[in-house]
């Protein structure tokens, strides 16, 4: 379709309110991070700028406690995205098949996602308590253990046990839209499939992942980028600790701007968070894009 | 003035009138709107009664609407009032912080954390009110909470309400155990617990804030100061962290632990966590603020519990952390004295006493803790006077939220043994220095 001048003009503007809002959302104080992340303005220079180059990027190479937290972050998104994928899709593939209650058990299975995350975060911080914990309680009784285990007061544990909140969160997200995807699939095919005599397996390997390919990574992306910025759920259960070993960097960015009004370092915090985002979101999307034109 | 002139000028207006287009009539009538606005109807308004705006958790603000309605209806001319925020005073130091930082900040009250005031002053937010009280008049608050509302010797808090750590003991497990004295030293703390835990007489001896949160270090203030050392000297910046003071402080907490003293998980609790246990009968000794003397008497351990300063290390004194609220001015008010004038009215004896008579809060007045009326209701009082008498501050410098931060994380990572005690204040104290340019 071709359009006239008039017709392009017209559509310029009535875009022009969208872009302007994506423009103040989006643009601005991204482009404001980048400059601020040039200057020191903390309480040492009475929140003034002063100009200091790339001092705050040097500042971040010697920073352990921000390597710590990219470190901790990155294990957390990694772990807590891979189970999400697995449960999520075992899930989307039982909700898929035909039962009797399939719709309350649909309905149930979205609750933890549809919980806000701050309150369901105090309630893991109760489950993991290490004395009136039901953790622990379980594990007494089953004898598996002698005494409660400190989850949250050790390093590894505690990292686990977020992941654990976090999965059974989010979860339910990954599972319908994987549900979406899976009822797109056509049941001829695997019809088909099993005429010419393919196992379930061989069927599932062969027509669902491909098929549920596109759906995957969206779910990934979404995920990816969010568990990439988590915070409430992390500041709610251990609010880092202990010794910072579960301190995300969205934790310590907040830390550093609010708590410490070093405005400064913080902008620079949220410039390279912010690129090594963007570059992993875009290597996903990238793979994405493959995949839809394989299937075209 | 002839009757032509009169005439030939109205001649001259009608025709100005005629040349002006309908738009410009209107810019005249909107601009007599305006000139009307601002003579006469904002002069009107401006004799209304000024308005004074604090933020304070919403509980609390519950608690003060009382003294509220009292201000408002003595004072006329000023209308006071409370937005209420969060019951979380992280979130109560955000919304402020984001207040300030946006400028023209809606508060002309803050209602202050002892430990905001160095940054809040720092970062210009705050008026000084040095001059607003005598010397006379500081004097009948509690030393230490007027040196908290310092920063570079000038007064920025007026005290309203004290707070201050100590150690809440079973009396009755004591005398079981054979004891007719609480202890006094850390040593004595360590021996008297493993003796009540060893006749099975509580499951643990000594429980406490370990998480790593503010709870953490402001409970290590007084472990550090009863072992007389110091984290950050206000004055000269020096940092005491890797002293042998503070050294032993930390061996003590870790200590503590390994000795299952403390539950393992004393590392995750904060107040509420600690408070349960001791309700629950689960634990001889508690280190805890004032709140949870009223509170317990409602629990397992009524009338067995009783409070005292917090223990010392032999030859030292012992140390509560002080903590606390009162009132500051915003430096962005336009009316300071009208602030001022209510911060003086709820820090007044008369307001005290009557928010402690209802709520059970400590005053940051020294009188009221003798107070007749005050003793007739909690006659532990004077014994928390002794508390906060002897209490000790964090240290009253700008980059304090930071400096806690690295300390919190290097105390966590001692006691939950993921570091050596030396090593952990070894690195928190070359971190501290760097912080502040040491």
């Amino acid at each position: 379709m071709r359009f006239n001048r008039q017709e392009k003009f017209t559509g310029w503007v009535m875009l022009l309110p969208a872009l302007l809002i994506l423009g103040l959302v989006f643009i601005y104080p991204i482009g404001r991070a980048f400059w601020l992340s040039w200057f020191t303005e903390n309480l040492g220079t009475q929140l003034q700028p002063v100009f200091t180059g790339l001092g705050n990027y040097q500042r971040m190479l010697g920073d352990g406690r921000f390597w710590q937290s990219l470190g901790n972050t990155t294990v957390f998104t990694l772990i807590s995205v891979f189970l999400e994928l697995l449960l999520g899709l075992g899930v989307a593939l039982v909700l898929n098949r035909a039962f009797w209650g399939r719709g309350i058990v649909r309905t149930a299975a979205i609750v933890p996602w549809a919980l806000p995350t701050a309150v369901m975060g105090l309630a893991w911080a109760w489950i993991f308590n290490d004395q009136y914990g039901v953790v622990n309680d379980l594990l007494l009784r089953l004898g598996l253990i002698k005494t409660g285990i400190n989850w949250l007061g050790t390093p590894t544990l505690a990292m686990t046990a977020l992941i654990i909140a976090d999965v059974w969160k989010t979860t339910p997200f990954i599972s319908i839209i994987l549900l979406a995807g899976l009822q797109s699939i056509s049941q001829d095919l695997y019809e088909a499939h099993k005429l010419d005599g393919a196992s379930p397996w061989q069927s599932f390997t062969q027509i669902t992942l491909p098929l549920l390919m596109p759906q995957i990574l969206i779910a990934l992306l979404f995920r990816f980028a969010q568990s990439f910025g988590i915070f409430d759920l992390v500041q709610v259960m251990t609010g880092g600790g202990p010794a910072g070993s579960t301190e995300t960097v969205s934790i310590y960015i907040y830390s550093t701007v609010m708590r410490y009004l070093d405005f400064g370092y913080g902008a620079a915090l949220v410039v390279v968070t912010f690129l090594l985002l963007v570059f992993a979101v875009a290597a996903i999307s990238l793979v994405l894009n493959k995949v839809n034109k394989v299937r075209a | 003035m002839s009757i032509l002139g009169k005439f030939s000028r109205k001649l001259q207006f009608n025709y100005v009138l005629t040349k002006l287009t309908r738009h410009h009539r209107w810019l005249i009538a909107l601009f007599t709107v305006a000139l009307t606005m601002v003579l006469v109807i904002f002069p009107v308004w401006t004799q209304e009664p000024i308005a004074i705006t604090t933020l304070i958790r919403a509980d609390e603000a519950l608690q003060l609407q009382p003294l509220v309605a009292k201000f408002n209806q003595q004072h006329p001319q000023i209308r006071f009032k409370i937005v209420e925020a969060p019951s979380d005073s992280n979130q109560v130091e955000d919304l402020y912080t984001s207040s300030f930082l946006l400028g023209n900040s809606p508060y002309d009250l803050v209602y202050m954390d002892i430990v905001w005031t160095p940054k809040f002053a720092a970062a210009d937010w705050l008026r000084d009110i040095s001059d607003r009280l005598t010397p006379e008049e500081t004097q009948q608050y509690l030393t230490e909470d007027v040196a908290g509302g310092k920063y570079e010797d000038k007064l920025y808090r007026l005290p309203f309400r004290a707070d201050a750590g100590m150690l809440y003991y079973r009396q009755d497990l004591l005398t079981q155990a054979g004891y007719n004295r609480p202890p006094e030293t850390f040593t004595e703390l360590l021996t008297i617990s493993q003796e009540i835990q060893q006749q099975g007489l509580a499951e643990w001896g000594y429980v406490w804030q370990g998480k790593q949160y503010e709870g953490l270090a402001a409970m290590f203030v007084e472990i550090l100061a009863g072992h007389g050392g110091y984290w950050v000297n206000p004055d000269n910046l020096e940092v005491g962290l890797d002293r042998p003071e503070a050294i032993a402080a930390v061996e003590f907490l870790h200590q503590a632990i390994v000795k299952k003293i403390s539950p393992p998980g004393v590392t995750t609790y904060a107040e509420e966590e600690t408070r349960l246990l001791f309700e629950n009968g689960k634990a001889a000794f508690l280190r805890n603020w004032p709140y949870v003397y009223s509170l317990a008497e409602d629990s397992a351990i009524a009338g067995k519990y009783q409070i005292k300063p917090m223990v010392h290390a032999t030859g030292k004194n012992s140390a509560g952390t002080l903590g606390g609220w009162g009132w500051g001015i915003s430096s962005t008010t336009k009316h300071p004295d009208a602030a001022a004038q209510v911060a003086k009215f709820l820090s007044s004896e008369v307001s005290q006493r009557e928010f402690v008579l209802a709520t059970g809060f400590l005053p940051s007045r020294v009188a009221l803790f003798n107070d007749p009326a005050i003793l007739a209701k909690y006659d532990y009082y004077p014994q928390l006077l002794e508390v906060v008498q002897n209490s000790a501050l964090r240290p009253p410098i700008a980059q304090y939220a930071q400096a806690s931060d690295i300390l919190q994380r290097y105390l966590s990572a001692a006691i939950t043994g993921k570091m050596s005690s030396n090593q952990a204040m070894k690195n928190a104290a070359q971190e501290t220095r760097n912080l502040l340019g040491k």
